[in-house]
């Protein structure tokens, strides 16, 4: 638990629209830090800190700190707001955090910072989610696929990952191919209280492989190099995926280990586009029968420090990204449950994907978050089926 | 300001940012034909028409230009230089 606070004053006042955006970047700032809250007029930053900072540390982190909300918010672009769906003020029966209700029931349970089990309702609700996600599929006819949980570094850094995302990697190794370090390991290896294995770094082997942060990217790795023999394609998938959040891991609502499915289209910018909001149009009506409570709005994606002004400002002139946001009445807040995205030609080109007459690709995809939307609907709900929505009730029952 | 000027200016300064010589950039350059013009590329050219011309760049701004003929276009129309 966080034992002292540490006040900044920034030299740049935070705008109201990327206060949550740098409070997420601070939990990146030092391992010290273990949370962190600006206030509403975003001219004042609460670190909460692991321990008692010496004075060299505290000129560090506010080094650090200033240097995260200068890149940031210096000279930032008033991002597009565009809502397209507001249902935020649905009537909702439910006004708890369901987490402590949940861990009660031993419905979940917590093995790791973001790393959680779920019993039968979670899994439950999550299937139901999934056999209309899979309705959303095949009403465009969409090809399934199966894809690993490990994706290969060349392909991440193909894309321009590392430099997009590098504070939510998730690395694997294993121990390096040499006797003597494996029967070390073995006679020696435990994990001590913090649940570290007390064996040094050359132990293991270098990185070539990290734990996939999205579904879609290994249809567009499948595709690297190609020419597409039709005009276009659909595909769906669900997957393990992975994004390290720090300090802002918590409860169902940000966790390290997810569940995505996607449906993604591949063709011209016209096809992607159309089947984009063809899919925002299908899902509306699925979202209103599930009874969720929420809004779709344009959004941007988590960048890190250096990339996040420029991207976010791209996303939104050409808005390349819509974001489901459901409400989650205990905090009077709303979580992002899925997206609509659209990526232009950005695989196409990194990855030399080409359609028939040689153009490159463009590519979108739409993604749902299953655990999030449980959660989100649990939320909302409550834990007693008698309280949820008919179609649910039948469904996840 | 001429559009012959205009036009040869606004290309010393996408040569500048793409780091590539004026006379690889046709007149008839647009988004995504250089592989320095991506979305990060393209911000970059957005801030340095900000600060080379004195125009407000703006989510609509960046949306809209994306050749070197809107680019022309807008500065005539906005700019100071």
């Amino acid at each position: 638990m966080p034992e002292t606070t540490l006040e900044i004053r920034p030299g740049v006042t935070i705008p109201e629209h990327l206060v949550g955006e740098v409070r997420s970047k601070l939990a990146y700032v030092d391992e010290l830090i273990g949370g962190a809250e600006i206030s509403p007029a975003g001219d004042l930053i609460h670190l909460y800190l692991q321990r008692k900072p010496s004075a060299d540390e505290i000129q560090a982190l506010k080094e650090k700190t200033n240097r995260v909300v200068n890149l940031m918010a210096r000279g930032v672009i008033q991002p597009k707001v565009e809502i397209l769906e507001d249902r935020l003020d649905l009537p909702l029966p439910y006004r708890d955090d369901p987490l402590e209700a949940l861990t009660r029931r031993h419905e979940i349970h917590q093995e790791a910072s973001g790393v959680y089990t779920l019993g039968p309702l979670v899994t439950r609700l999550m299937d139901y989610f999934e056999t209309r996600f899979l309705a959303l599929a095949n009403h465009f006819d969409a090809a399934p696929y199966r894809f690993p949980t490990l994706i290969p570094a060349r392909y991440l850094s193909r894309v321009n990952y590392f430099r997009a995302f590098p504070h939510s990697l998730t690395f694997v190794t294993h121990l390096r191919s040499d006797l003597d370090v494996i029967d070390h390991f073995a006679a020696h290896a435990v994990a001590d209280e913090s649940g570290r294995i007390n064996m040094p770094a050359d132990t293991y082997a270098s990185i070539e492989t990290l734990l996939s942060p999205a579904v879609c990217y290994h249809l567009y790795f499948s595709l690297a190099d190609r020419k597409l023999d039709s005009e276009y394609m659909v595909a769906t998938a669900v997957g393990n995926c992975f994004r390290y959040e720090s300090s802002n891991l918590s409860s169902l609502e940000r966790l390290w280990n997810f569940t995505m499915r996607e449906v993604i289209f591949v063709g011209s910018k016209e096809f992607v586009l159309e089947n984009r909001e063809a899919s925002r149009q299908y899902m509306q009506t699925v979202l209103d029968e599930i009874g969720l409570a929420y809004r779709v709005e344009s959004a941007n994606d988590p960048f890190f420090i250096g990339e996040f002004r420029r991207q976010a400002a791209f996303q939104s002139a050409f808005q390349l990204k819509y974001e489901i946001r459901a409400r989650l009445p205990f905090r009077e807040s709303t979580l992002a449950v899925g997206s609509y995205n659209y990526h232009q030609d950005f695989f196409g080109r990194h990855l030399n994907i080409s359609l028939p007459d040689g153009s490159p690709a463009h590519t979108g995809c739409t993604a749902f978050g299953l655990e999030r939307l449980a959660f989100a609907f649990l939320a909302q709900y409550g834990l007693k089926r008698d309280d949820w929505p008919v179609a649910v009730r039948e469904g996840a029952g | 300001m001429s559009d012959s000027t205009l036009l040869s200016k606004v290309k010393t300064v996408l040569a500048d940012v793409f780091q590539v010589p004026e006379e690889d950039l046709s007149d008839d350059l647009v988004f995504g034909d250089l592989p320095q013009w991506d979305s990060m590329g393209h911000m970059d050219v957005m801030l340095s028409l900000e600060q080379n011309f004195g125009v407000e760049i703006n989510a609509e701004t960046i949306g809209s230009l994306t050749s070197l003929a809107t680019i022309c276009a807008y500065l005539e129309q906005n700019g100071n230089a």
